[in-house]
């Protein structure tokens, strides 16, 4: 659907994006990630038309970016904000018209978003009364109103309560079923790992991390284990020996315990396992995958550590 | 419709909709009304006491007494009044010989005075209009009088209608200063009245101006302008922003005119009708004898200085360079106002780019103030064709017929628009960088800066 190639941009002698590459796939959440600064929201104003890339090129739905692409992408900024003496629904229309709507029928389209998220009473009210939460609202629909191909979404739960987030959430994948492809940027790994299939991380203007969500948490998992067993704590520290490490234990009392394991060199679970069940009694072991958050933070540092040895 | 349309309707729409706007519209022509009611009063209410001295070379209205001495040829007329004094003589005075006397006026007839009714009225200062009227109102009687003694002493003492018609003729004074000899051209009159146009573009453009960079700032602060500049070109923006403001302000202008138009019709209805000196009135009755003969109606009317000094600025010329240069001075100023919007983050920090944007402004008027005593000077020339200036300074120029010709015109009117097709380009540049960087103050160095980013 989209696809960024080699975008480098720079400003004033501070480099934005270096050689930047990402591949969105048609109809699914596309997770973009990274520290703030990284270049995340130079990235977006480069698919949003706002700015140029100093290099490199972007193909829309396999064609050159041109300016008349706007009207197929909705674009959340993570600073938004709307005309704060206009009537909500005056509002919504003129942002609308904007993206290339005509007047009536984006009326009627509005009304029905507007009902849905339960604000159609606010439509005559302005701006400046409405809670900051209706505000958002209004936001998000005037984001997805004109039924975009491609939506770019920068921190869209911000400021939700957690209903509320559910609410877009489910919107979100429901929009993402019927064909839109959703690029979304955030910090609350929570719901990339929910909703996202791929992302992209990018940190210092690179993208250092890219692809499926559930290969990239396989790709930084570190062979952890949680074993929960009955028996004696000593006889299972013994028995792990120089082949595996204790990372963490957890007693519920004298005879229950539940630990977190890491395999050493070349071991497996199956030697793991042999090595315990002869002292122990295992009740339970499971696999321990890094959530993104994890990944996350571990993909930054690696980044900031390769630096220093330079 | 088309996005900058679409703009340019919003940023109209919501600021005529508004309150102040309202209040503004309707408060501004009573305030105007109000001043020009007031200085009329001001020209009507003179208690200067008058010695006029009538000076009469061809004994029309001024006789030998049986003294030998000059006095009035009708008793009638010619009587002191309270504020009006007269002095009689057959001699011609010189020009300094009156400056050096007590005379304030001086009343002075020439050959054809008898036929046609026009004598000179030479002042040391130009008296009020009453007075004016007042004197006036003697000559025609005197006139009137003499002949009919004329035609008496003809023996000719049977009037018909013609006869009639041509001894109740009217008076034409033409007002003369006794130091400059400008009888025609009333150059300080008329650049008085460009004047007054200057006034009205300079706050409108500061107005309207300031509006567009509090609309700027806003946008900034609200950070709909990211959501906005996804949807149009950043300079699709700016432009609607700053047409669609100067739509307001040419609004406002001409529900001003409209309605102070309105409101001195009523006002100098009222005065004339109830209050004012019996020659107003008298003018009335001229104008209504005269009835429907638009010629006679015109010459009455510029019997009024007023009147006079109005009636001899080319209008159309007028109206059409206060259009064009309000338009053309206000894309410059506005955009360059839309570019300090866009350089920061809130009002307070607006200073330091203010300055250098209003100096010229302010300039421009200083400018204007010093032609009102020197309109010819080449001052007023070399600053109708800077672009910064020339919105204010050309409507003194165009309103007293420009000193350098219809080239100063074409080349001042050129210059500006090829400037502010310079200056929009570059304020597009800054602002379309500047709207996106928040919490950075930014210094001049930055701006040029941002003039050479791609876009």
């Amino acid at each position: 659907m989209l696809s960024v190639k080699d975008v480098s941009k720079s400003y004033s002698g501070h480099r934005a994006l270096t050689d930047v590459s990402i591949e969105v796939p048609k109809q699914s959440i596309f997770g973009l990630l990274g520290p703030n600064g990284a270049g995340k929201t130079s990235l977006i104003r480069i698919v949003n038309q706002i700015t140029a890339p100093d290099s490199g090129q972007i193909f829309f739905d396999g064609e050159p970016l041109k300016a008349r692409h706007v009207e197929q992408i909705g674009y959340l900024p993570e600073e938004r904000g709307l005309y704060r003496k206009m009537k909500a629904g005056e509002q919504a229309i003129y942002l609308a018209q904007l993206k290339g709507m005509p007047k009536a029928e984006a009326k009627r389209i509005l009304k029905d978003w507007f009902e849905k998220f339960q604000i159609l009473d606010w439509w005559d009210k302005k701006v400046e009364e409405l809670s900051k939460g209706m505000a958002q609202k209004i936001q998000f629909i005037t984001t997805v109103m004109h039924n975009p191909k491609l939506l770019i979404l920068d921190e869209p739960f911000s400021g939700f309560d957690p209903i509320n987030t559910n609410l877009v959430k489910d919107e979100l994948m429901r929009l993402r079923d019927e064909g839109t492809t959703i690029i979304l940027s955030t910090h609350n790994m929570g719901s990339v790992e929910e909703i996202c299939e791929e992302i992209a991380l990018i940190n210092k203007s690179k993208k250092v991390l890219g692809g499926p969500v559930a290969d990239i948490r396989k790709q930084y998992s570190q062979d952890l284990f949680r074993i929960s067993f009955k028996g004696n704590m000593l006889d299972f520290t013994n028995a792990l020996w120089t082949n595996f490490e204790l990372v963490e234990k957890h007693s519920e009392d004298d005879n229950y315990h539940s630990c977190k394991v890491k395999l050493l060199g070349d071991n497996t679970l199956n030697n793991l396992l042999q090595a315990l069940i002869p002292v122990v009694e295992i009740q339970g072991v499971e696999e321990l995958i890094p959530t993104m958050n994890e990944v996350f933070i571990a993909a930054v540092n690696e980044k900031m550590e390769d630096q220093s040895h330079e | 419709m088309n996005k900058t349309g679409l703009i340019i309707k919003r940023e109209y729409l919501t600021r005529v909709k508004k309150k102040s706007f309202i209040v503004m519209t309707f408060l501004g022509p009573l305030l105007f009304a109000g001043l020009m009611v007031g200085a009329i009063f001001l020209a009507m209410s003179d208690d200067t006491t008058h010695n006029v001295l009538v000076t009469d070379e061809f004994g029309i209205v001024v006789g030998e007494g049986p003294d030998g001495k000059p006095v009035k040829a009708t008793p009638r007329f010619f009587e002191d009044s309270e504020r009006i004094h007269y002095f009689f003589t057959n001699d011609p005075i010189s020009d300094q010989e009156f400056i050096d006397s007590e005379y304030t006026l001086l009343l002075q007839t020439n050959e054809l005075t008898f036929n046609n009714g026009k004598a000179e009225l030479v002042h040391k200062k130009l008296p009020s209009m009453s007075v004016k009227s007042q004197i006036k109102n003697e000559l025609e009687g005197a006139l009137e009088e003499v002949r009919i003694l004329r035609k008496q002493k003809n023996n000719e003492i049977i009037l018909t209608y013609e006869q009639y018609k041509s001894i109740n003729q009217k008076v034409t004074l033409v007002d003369q200063d006794i130091e400059s000899d400008k009888k025609d051209s009333l150059k300080q009159e008329r650049a008085a009245v460009g004047f007054v146009f200057a006034v009205i573009i300079y706050f409108f453009i500061f107005l309207y101006g300031v509006q567009v960079m509090r609309g700027v700032i806003e946008e900034k602060t609200n950070r709909i302008v990211e959501v906005i500049v996804s949807s149009v070109k950043p300079f699709q923006l700016m432009m609607g922003k700053i047409v669609g403001i100067g739509l307001v302000g040419l609004t406002q202008f001409l529900l001003w005119v409209v309605l102070s138009g309105v409101i001195f019709l009523i006002v100098q209805i009222v005065f004339n009708a109830g209050y004012v000196s019996p020659s107003a009135v008298l003018d009335q009755q001229q104008m209504a004898q005269v009835g429907g003969d638009q010629q006679d109606l015109y010459a009455v009317l510029a019997q009024n200085p007023v009147f006079e000094v109005l009636f001899r600025i080319n209008w159309p010329l007028m109206i059409g360079s206060f259009i064009f240069y309000f338009i053309g001075g206000f894309l410059l100023y506005g955009s360059l106002f839309a570019a300090v919007g866009a350089a920061v983050d809130s009002e307070t920090d607006t200073q330091q780019f203010m300055l250098p944007v209003s100096i010229p402004l302010v300039f421009g008027f200083i400018v204007a103030e010093f032609m009102l005593t020197n309109p010819e000077g080449s001052i007023g020339q070399i600053f109708a064709i800077i672009p910064f200036t020339s919105p204010i300074v050309m409507m003194l120029q165009v309103a007293m017929g420009p000193t350098g010709g219809i080239w100063l015109v074409l080349t001042s009117a050129l210059v500006l628009i090829a400037t502010f097709i310079l200056i929009v380009w570059i304020a597009g540049k800054i602002y379309r960088t500047g709207i996106l960087m928040y919490g950075k103050k930014a210094s001049y160095k930055e701006l040029w800066r941002w003039l050479r980013f791609k876009s």
